[in-house]
């Protein structure tokens, strides 16, 4: 059983998208503990991953690849997690790119890097209205809401979800980033961090969310 | 002396069967994967016109022949006209221009050398530079004026354009309905009228197109209205190699061509006959910093294809140049130098541009002062040589004979003044001894000194007063809350 967490770690580091899910039936199938396959599994492997990014060692699409095959892995797995349990996480956190802004790659990469280090990550995707993360942020609760935007024209917007997210609940850290937001910019808006790049995001994370 | 950069020399990277297979591989696509159109108005043009429409995925098939029909309908030739006549951009695929970059929101203070958020005194003196410079063709509003209302910022940008640059001011903010209202009714404002201003346009606007294969609701209402109302557009596609496009340079031409021709479809469908530039920008996505790598080779060669590609298409280009240096020096110039060379050597009409770095977000003022001198180093480059009596010179070596000099011969001093050598003003060839004796100053430095000459002696007349008034009362009119009624200035 060791044996089939070991392989799902490596599946994740070698990258096996298309294969991966298989493993992961077989995996319950031979009795594996899901949240163990989780934990020990593939959230070694894409830690093991996001280093070697972080390092230089290897290139973006290879981190990617990493995370898709997760993410295949975990359809599998997260639906056999018996109620009431939960997989270990560094925080939770709300992500999307603000409302008439649907600039993709910055955002999903800040998502891929933060489920590589542990967050768990609820991805609104691109052209959010400031409504729906303030719903979403009322409905899963939450430690940080993380917004990107790449325009000036559409920077703006993520104001108007910090003004009411922070009027209901204080405790809810945020995040904000993309290419014309500055460290000025993102403290004038009421924002509680700002980065400049995907692996800076989940530094500055780590610090607000502990 | 004509204005732009005279080019004679051209190198070719596409041959003729590759602009083919690239032009029907990009049919192939729009007419099978299609892409995807935001704006209602859009969809139900092309809907209207036999285009396959799926309103809940909103993806929009484009059958072959509106292409090509766009293709014919689009006005074929296209002066961005000036404020001041002599400054005009004839694109007779003759002559380069080159534009500054824009929209950056970040510059870093001329006096203090602090980075800080851009405001429209950046705006002011950028335009003033530009002006000045005489490598530099065509003004972009650079950065963003983000002390003033966050409603007008845009507007803002405009005025402190056109009022301290004569120059022809091409904008990329035009990405709402109302922003198009706006902008054009101050271009009217500025040219003396609606006729005057569709005479010649003084004023044009850069569109994005969303990689891969998307159009974004308020840019393409917006493009609609400024083809109805005589702004000049580029539709710049910018498909990231590797990331929004296929990693091969090629592949990425394909996605922004599709992307481009589908926006131009849409246009000569609504006005036809309507004035569009080619534009494209496809810089890759750097895989290990996840930065976008403008002025790398690959930036600067699928400048150089699309180029190509437009004038297979008959069309003027506008291709894309920019550096991901975090202050000028010897890491901005070469990716300047290799961003601009390669689409310059191909024959860009339009290049966009120079002067903001970190990929076009942030404005050092000496920047343009350095990038001016780059492209007066490839204007000689590519200005083009000729083998004739003149320039032979075989009387003139037959006179000097064995041994002796040419520097006393007038055909020496005439072609110098006619410019036959480039005379750079921030390279320094001096001796050593001179150079240390006067500061031992880097390029950087000269170009600060340059820079500070610019702002304190070069005046350009602002619009008359009368005028002022009327762009000032559209500002007013366009201020509006932005969110529940609250307003911030960075």
């Amino acid at each position: 059983m060791a044996d089939m967490v070991a392989r799902l770690k490596d599946a994740v580091i070698n990258y096996e998208m298309e294969t991966i899910a298989d493993l992961a039936k077989q995996a319950l199938k031979e009795g594996v503990d899901p949240l163990v396959a989780i934990d020990k599994g593939l959230a070694e492997g894409i830690k093991n991953v996001g280093e070697k990014f972080g390092k230089g060692e290897i290139f973006l699409p290879e981190l990617v690849m990493g995370a898709e095959a997760m993410k295949a892995a975990l359809a599998v797995l997260e639906p056999a997690v018996p109620k009431g349990q939960h997989r270990a996480s560094a925080g939770k956190v709300v992500i999307g790119t603000v409302q008439d802004d649907i600039h993709e790659i910055g955002k999903n990469l800040v998502a891929t890097m933060l489920s590589s280090n542990g967050f768990e990550v609820v991805d609104l995707g691109v052209n959010v209205p400031a409504a729906d993360f303030l719903k979403k942020a009322d409905e899963t609760k939450p430690n940080m809401v993380a917004m990107s935007a790449l325009m000036t024209t559409t920077m703006p917007r993520m104001a108007e979800v910090i003004t009411p997210l922070k009027k209901k609940n204080k405790a809810v850290k945020v995040l904000v980033g993309g290419a014309p937001v500055t460290d000025t910019y993102a403290k004038e808006i009421g924002a509680d961090g700002y980065s400049g790049d995907a692996s800076g995001a989940v530094d500055v994370a780590k610090k607000l969310v502990r | 002396m004509a204005f732009g950069i005279k080019r004679g020399v051209r190198f070719q990277i596409l041959s003729d069967g590759d602009l083919e297979r690239i032009h029907w591989g990009t049919l192939h696509i729009l007419e099978k994967v299609g892409v995807q159109v935001d704006s209602v108005a859009c969809r139900k043009l092309l809907k209207d016109n036999g285009c396959e429409v799926d309103e809940k995925t909103r993806i929009c098939r484009i059958p072959s022949h509106l292409v090509e029909e766009a293709l014919v309908k689009k006005k074929a030739s296209i002066t961005l006209a000036a404020r001041d006549p002599k400054y005009d951009a004839k694109l007779d695929m003759n002559h380069s221009y080159m534009t500054a970059n824009g929209n950056g929101a970040v510059a870093v203070d001329f006096k203090t050398g602090k980075r800080r958020p851009s405001r429209k005194e950046d705006v002011v003196n950028s335009s003033k530079i530009i002006d000045y410079l005489p490598n530099i063709h065509i003004h972009w509003p650079m950065v963003s004026s983000t002390d003033q209302h966050p409603s007008v910022v845009h507007l803002h940008d405009l005025d402190a354009s056109m009022n301290n640059t004569t120059k022809h001011v091409m904008y990329e903010t035009g990405v709402t309905l109302s922003d198009a209202k706006n902008l054009t009714e101050i271009g009217y404002i500025a040219a003396g009228g609606e006729k005057e201003f569709k005479r010649r346009p003084i004023q044009s606007c850069l569109q994005c197109t969303y990689a891969p294969l998307q159009h974004d609701a308020g840019v393409m209402d917006a493009s609609l209205y400024f083809a109805e109302h005589g702004v000049p557009l580029v539709f710049f596609g910018m498909p990231q190699p590797g990331a929004t496009g296929p990693a091969t340079l090629v592949g990425s031409l394909v996605v922004g061509n599709a992307e481009v021709l589908s926006a131009l479809t849409m246009t000569q469908l609504h006005a036809p006959g309507s004035s569009v530039i080619y534009g494209m920008g496809n810089a890759p996505l750097d895989m290990r910093t996840t930065i976008r790598a403008g002025g790398s080779p690959e930036h600067a060669i699928s400048s150089a294809m699309a180029t190509e590609l437009a004038h297979y298409y008959d069309m003027p280009s506008c291709v894309g140049v920019s550096a991901t240096a975090k202050e000028p020096g010897d890491q901005a110039v070469m990716e300047y130098y290799t961003g601009c060379v390669g689409p310059l050597l191909a024959g860009a009409d339009l290049m966009c541009g120079v002067g903001l770095l970190e990929d076009s977000s942030c404005l050092f003022y000496e920047e343009i002062v350095i990038d001016n001198e780059i492209v007066g180093a490839i204007a000689r480059l590519i200005r083009g040589e000729l083998a004739n009596d003149e320039t032979m010179a075989l009387d003139i070596i037959e006179k000097v004979g064995v041994g002796k000099n040419f520097l006393a011969q007038k055909h020496t001093i005439n072609h110098l003044k006619a410019g036959e050598h480039f005379m750079p003003e921030l390279i320094d060839r001096r001796s050593f001894d001179a150079w240390s004796t006067s500061g031992s100053k880097s390029l950087v430095d000269r170009a600060k000194d340059k820079t500070k000459w610019i702002l304190e002696n070069h005046k350009v007349e602002p619009l008359d007063p009368a005028t002022q008034k009327k762009v000032d009362a559209v500002i007013e009119k366009a201020k509006k809350p932005m969110w529940g009624g609250e307003t911030k200035v960075a």
